[in-house]
């Protein structure tokens, strides 16, 4: 293993793969610090430019957006108090508190190395957790894959947003979307309404792009009324000069809190489609709930910044294991990752590391060497970042869109594409707009194929579908589906009765 | 009087059963005894009651809520937002017909200033200069070195 992990190190030191990379990175930590712009829509820039690369310089691309961006939100959340992403939401708590205690270069260089430190930790899990669980997964047949996937929705469905119901839906409405088109076992034309397009299905590159791009966007649109300018209040003489070894001495100075919330943000990243954005905010509460000073949290203490910080990086580390083990992608942006593979003719899952082992290990040396690269963005570029900071949306948004309808088109260069996009684009507002959540639909849309793939081998090899029940993995797999479905029922109503009282305890006053 | 949630369920459940009605139709095959309607109609199944569920759980809600007061809703531009799915619509007709150039130069050009509406002819101009550099830098990037053959227009052929 570490053999091959030093050849992967080795070749992504090539300029060929190493421009990619840092490229990647850079486009990510300035994706990342713009507000408005999350790591998803800077990845789903970068994924046409990735389509005349070779898969490895794509994947390095992207996975340098994806440690970057997930770093990148810092620069604005320390200095602006403006989350750049979800990921950087905590890290304002404490960031902004202390930069406008006069020490903002402190602050800053806190999330750049909790980010490394956190990033590296992810790591570590990434190299050693990978090859044991897709040699676990090696061992699952239809049912326990079919069971594994139905837990991957469950858990999301049930995790994100408000209601479960909107959740469920929201992932059934994903699987709808697979079930047009050929189906995957015989080929045979199904709900193609006539239309020629669908008999090769919808693809789900346009759908995510559509759904994910114009939901943010339109999003920010409905805020505009002709000053789409970002109005940051920015001091253009502040210094972020730092001695790098202090700051460094103060995170390591708390193996423990680094630790811990690494983990956390890695236990939260490989759970499917939760993301950095609840990582960086379980952390931060962990963080406070196991300190000695609760109270300092939220007025510029170190601990706060190290702990968002250095879980939504380890977050991106657990996220690419599920991805490389299993197949299921983590979140939006390794679900973007699984497409470009898949253009490619790459299938990621159990057996994609003992197949495609360079690919593989090339991921792995991206992703510990896209930390040091934005260790050295940050350093460079971080004041030249806030000023990117202040480009109007008006400006953006147009460009962004135009590299949406690119990236659609260039899929199968067919305006077919384009047209899905425009349709699941209205379709993605349409669903924000009703309180439905996206991560379920998207997370159908990639999975529905392999569920009815499954369903459908696992029923034509043993017509008893007790099966599914009785045996042991897919069983734990079914039980855990209801646990969490029932767990998410039960948070709702906590948290639902927690209104009410504090409702009821309003109306004394 | 039925709320957002119960429309977006009945909508749900009526487009899952139109489409349940057309699997009725698809043939068995002896190679795959539980055919190719087994896997769509169950997940049509499910979603239409799951939209059904959503739209009794929101006429159930509005039946036990008392009459609320009205809530200061926050002002948003749905306006602009149609103007600017308009305008990408526009742009998606427009690619075949007239061209990726032409479109995008455009496209960027009136969301730009239909987000930002330009005043002064330096205003205008920036508009302009932005449109200009983001087509002229998408063309070179994917037709030159990435090698994305992008829409020739039919009326154009540009």
């Amino acid at each position: 293993m570490f053999e091959l992990l030093w050849h992967g190190i080795e070749g992504m030191m090539a300029l060929q793969y190493l421009v990619p990379l840092a490229l990647g990175t850079l486009v990510g930590v300035v994706g990342g610090a713009l507000p408005g712009v999350t790591i998803t829509m800077t990845i789903i820039i970068v994924l046409p430019f990735t389509f005349g690369l070779d898969p490895l310089q794509g994947l390095a691309a992207m996975t340098g957006v994806y440690v970057g961006g997930s770093a990148g939100g810092l620069v604005t959340a320390t200095l602006l108090g403006i989350p750049g992403t979800p990921s950087s939401v905590a890290t304002t708590f404490d960031g902004f508190p202390m930069a406008r205690k006069g020490e903002p270069g402190r602050a800053m260089w806190l999330g750049v190395w909790g980010s490394f430190f956190g990033g590296m930790l992810g790591g570590v899990f990434l190299i050693f957790a990978t090859g044991p669980l897709a040699a676990f997964a090696l061992e699952f047949g239809p049912w326990e894959f079919f069971s594994l996937f139905i837990l991957a929705l469950s858990m999301v469905a049930g995790l994100v947003g408000d209601s479960l119901l909107k959740g469920l839906l929201s992932g059934a409405l994903g699987l709808v979307v697979t079930v047009m088109g050929n189906d995957p076992i015989l080929g045979a034309p199904r709900l193609t309404l006539g239309i020629e397009f669908l008999e090769g299905g919808i693809p789900f590159l346009p759908v995510l792009i559509g759904v994910f791009a114009f939901a943010q966007i339109m999003g920010d649109v409905e805020h505009m009324g002709g000053a789409g300018r970002a109005a940051a209040a920015l001091d253009r003489t502040l210094s972020l000069a730092v001695s790098h070894a202090k700051v460094i001495m103060e995170i390591l100075r708390r193996p423990f809190l680094l630790l811990w919330t690494s983990f956390v943000g890695v236990v939260i990243g490989v759970l499917p489609a939760i993301g950095g954005s609840a990582a960086n905010m379980m952390a931060y509460d962990q963080a406070k709930k196991l300190s000695r000073h609760p109270e300092r949290f939220g007025t510029g203490t170190p601990e706060g910044i190290v702990a968002s910080e250095s879980a939504n990086n380890a977050n991106v580390g657990g996220s690419l294991v599920t991805i490389m083990a299993f197949g299921i992608p983590g979140d939006a942006v390794t679900a973007v990752m699984l497409g470009a593979l898949t253009i490619h003719g790459i299938q990621s899952g159990p057996l994609f590391i003992s197949q495609h082992p360079k690919i593989a290990y090339g991921i792995f040396a991206a992703y510990l060497l896209a930390h040091p690269i934005m260790v050295l963005i940050m350093a460079l570029g971080a004041r030249w970042m806030l000023r990117v900071v202040s480009v109007p949306r008006s400006a953006l948004f147009p460009v962004v869109l135009v590299l949406c309808t690119v990236g659609a088109y260039a899929l199968g260069n067919a305006m077919s594409t384009v047209y899905v996009l425009l349709i699941f684009g209205l379709g993605g507002y349409g669903m924000v707009k009703a309180g439905i959540p996206l991560a379920p639909f998207i997370l159908g849309v990639i999975l529905g194929d392999q569920i009815e793939t499954n369903l459908v081998r696992a029923v034509m090899t043993d017509a008893d579908p007790w099966l599914f029940f009785t045996r042991p993995i897919s069983g734990v797999l079914l039980a855990a589906s209801v646990g969490s479905v029932v767990l998410a029922l039960w948070q709702q109503r906590r948290h639902r009765r927690r209104a009410q009282a504090g409702a009821g305890e309003g109306a004394d006053f | 009087m039925i709320g957002r949630d119960g429309v977006a369920g009945l909508a749900v459940a009526a487009a899952s059963l139109a489409l349940f009605w057309l699997t009725l139709g698809l043939e068995r095959n002896p190679l795959v005894p539980v055919g190719p309607g087994f896997y769509p109609r169950l997940v049509l199944g499910i979603t239409a009651g799951l939209g059904l569920w959503l739209a009794a759980q929101d006429l159930w809600a509005r039946r036990r809520a008392q009459p609320a007061p009205p809530a200061a809703a926050a002002r948003l531009n749905y306006a602009l937002v149609a103007a600017s799915f308009g305008v990408f619509f526009a742009y998606t007709l427009a690619l075949p017909t007239l061209g990726f150039r032409i479109a995008t130069f455009a496209f960027v050009a009136a969301l730009n200033a239909l987000l930002d509406p330009p005043r002064r002819p330096a205003q205008w101009a920036r508009v302009a200069l932005l449109a200009l550099g983001a087509t002229l830098a998408a063309w070179l990037v994917f037709e030159h070195y990435l090698l994305v053959l992008l829409p020739r227009g039919r009326w154009t052929d540009f």
